[in-house]
């Protein structure tokens, strides 16, 4: 893990912090979908982001890796701006959005390396920029095989995989290129006990390969289980960041809900 | 991707049976060698055709804009007394700029593809009625109609034009599913919110793909004006039709995503098998129009049915 170097931090805390977000705003029309919103990622950490549905817990993960309209993003202390996607993943960050981001008629292994795709060496590759195949059939088949996702054939399409499958892979494609963060927005939306667990495993290892996690989720037992700290999200702003291990879920969802004010939210429940 | 085009392999073999049961000309050499050439035109434009409805799109400008093209290119050689190969180029220029047209429209002003090419498509046959005063060009300079020449193989005569088909659907099919430019037009029609999420250039791959048919139309002008060695106003009204139907009969998704441009050529062939053997049988045109929009509305059904069961 890399340690801040180049402007550094004012307040460094005791642990790198990863990536940082101040004041983030993010409109679309009329609508104000990130007002202000601060957002901090530490290394070696699994942050649960929780809120109501339209709190901007989606939005915030967009703003973080394509422009937003006001704010400032920090990637290991450096400021850094996004302009799309890509750039974010070249950086290191990779995400999982909610929206099943994967192209059903398309093989595991090209899902896998869609935008990212591998050309063959020499005259092939670089004059008639042809694809290689096999290359990228291997590597994802050695990825996926790492991150200890059941899914074997790299030469099936996602269409022919269940639901749960499907999910695998587009969390198992943030989760094999990353080399900073994941970012992975209801990665267990819609899952059955058995599929969810196997994401919280894999989320469990990509953590232990020493990558930090941001883990957008409204499932409170998911959310217990692994966070090591919550960020409550609310109205575009963020209300509190919590310890899981200070207060219980109906207290979280106090806070997230606004019955407890963040004015109101004891010292010992923040993290 | 060998199991996709079995089916339309197998509609084209079913189709030359039953037109061998019903006409003993349709199995010779010659006439098959007229089949091909008949098909080239509408096989080329399928290469656009299908470039367009994988990204879920359609483009029904396309039979209108090759007529344009071809009447550019007579009108300007005959006209201006231009050489061959510019007024070519101009033709091919000219079509070029309403596909690229096609694709602003779509990506920029974000109207659905249907109605920006039923737009083109009025605009592209007015400007070919009102250029050419709705007369055929004639006296075309011989390196323009060159394509339409055959040679001998074998001794079957086979035009040149048929080749260059044959090179076009290689290049294209290369294209599509050996580099990364084609597979993220796959992309593109499969989910276009995930292709841009992972950061491929979404208005730029449509654009492009817009663009580029436009180019193919007007290959396909050249070829229609070799074959015919005329510039014809009223070329392309059949074609426009016949290409679309031959990119769903080769199955190709109307839906986007799914498919491969060989099964166009397969499509193209049955296309054209069937308007040569209905004409082999002495039915008139009317009805050949009748069995393609039948044979239109067939694929779609297949290609959805078949879609539901994927799902
Ligand atoms: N593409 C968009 N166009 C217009 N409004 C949007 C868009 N995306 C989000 N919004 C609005 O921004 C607000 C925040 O949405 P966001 O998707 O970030 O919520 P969320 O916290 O992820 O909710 P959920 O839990 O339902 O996923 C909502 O009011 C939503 O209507
Ligand atoms: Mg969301």
């Amino acid at each position: 893990m890399n340690v801040p170097t180049v402007h550094p931090v004012p307040d460094v805390p005791a642990v790198p912090v990863v990536l940082q977000a101040k004041n983030l705003v993010k409109r679309y029309g009329h609508v104000t979908a990130l007002d202000g919103m601060d957002f901090e990622l530490r290394a070696d950490e699994v942050l649960a982001v929780i809120g109501d549905n339209g709190a901007g817990k989606s939005t915030l993960i967009k703003a973080l890796a394509i422009v937003p309209d006001a704010g400032e993003i920090r990637l290991d202390g450096r400021l850094v701006r996004f302009g799309s996607p890509i750039e974010a993943r070249l950086a290191g960050v990779e995400c999982c959005y909610q929206d099943l981001a994967v192209a059903p008629a398309m093989t595991v292994a090209e899902n896998l390396f869609l935008g990212r795709e591998l050309r063959r060496a020499g005259f092939l590759g670089r004059c008639l920029r042809m694809l290689d195949r096999q290359k990228m059939i291997d590597v994802a088949g050695a990825r996926m095989a790492d991150l200890q996702v059941g899914i074997h054939s790299m030469t099936q399409t996602v269409e022919t995989l269940s639901g749960g499958q499907r999910q695998c892979v587009a969390v198992a494609r943030a989760a094999a290129f990353a080399r900073h963060v994941v970012i992975l927005d209801e990665p267990t939306a819609a899952l059955g006990v058995k599929e969810g667990n196997m994401v919280l495993e894999l989320i469990r290892r990509v953590r232990d390969k020493g990558l930090p996690v941001v883990l957008i989720s409204h499932n409170m037992p998911h959310v217990f289980e692994i966070a090591d700290r919550i960020h409550v999200a609310r109205l575009g702003r963020r209300a509190a960041v919590l310890n899981p291990k200070k207060l219980s879920m109906s207290d979280a969802v106090a806070v997230m809900t606004g019955a407890t004010a963040p004015e109101n939210i004891p010292a010992e429940w923040q993290a | 991707m060998r199991i996709a085009v079995l089916g339309p392999f197998l509609a084209l073999i079913a189709a030359c049976l039953f037109f061998a049961t019903q006409s003993d000309r349709f199995l010779t050499g010659e006439n098959l060698s007229l089949v091909l050439q008949q098909a080239v035109v509408v096989g080329i434009i399928a290469i656009g055709q299908t470039l367009v409805i994988l990204t879920a799109g359609i483009d029904l400008s396309c039979g209108m804009v090759m007529a344009l093209g071809g009447i550019i290119m007579s009108k300007f050689a005959v006209d201006f007394g231009l050489t061959a190969p510019i007024a070519m180029a101009a033709g091919i220029s000219v079509a070029a700029l309403f596909g690229l047209t096609n694709g602003l429209l779509v990506t920029t002003v974000k109207l659905p593809p249907f109605i920006v090419t039923l737009g083109t498509m009025n605009i592209a046959f007015a400007i070919t009625q009102l250029y050419s005063h709705s007369q055929t060009v004639t006296d075309l300079p011989l390196w323009m109609t060159a394509l339409g020449d055959t040679f001998s193989l074998a001794g079957t005569k086979v035009a040149w034009g048929t080749l260059l088909m044959l090179a076009l659907y290689g290049l294209t099919w290369f294209v599509l599913s050996e580099t990364a430019a084609g597979r993220h037009v796959y992309a593109v029609g499969n989910n276009p919110e995930a292709a841009r999420l992972v950061g491929i250039p979404t208005r730029k791959v449509l654009l492009g793909v817009y663009a580029l048919a436009g180019v193919f139309y007007g290959f396909a002008s050249l070829l229609s004006v070799g074959r015919t060695g005329v510039g014809d106003p009223n070329a392309g009204q059949t074609e426009n039709l016949d290409a679309i139907t031959a990119v769903v009969l080769g199955g190709t998704s109307l839906f986007g995503g799914r498919g491969v441009v060989i099964g166009s050529l397969i499509g193209t062939l049955v296309v054209g098998v069937f308007r040569n053997g209905l004409t082999l049988m002495g039915v008139s045109s009317i009805y050949q129009v009748l069995v393609t929009g039948i044979l239109v509305i067939l694929a779609v059904t297949a290609d959805q049915l078949s879609r539901k069961g994927a799902r």
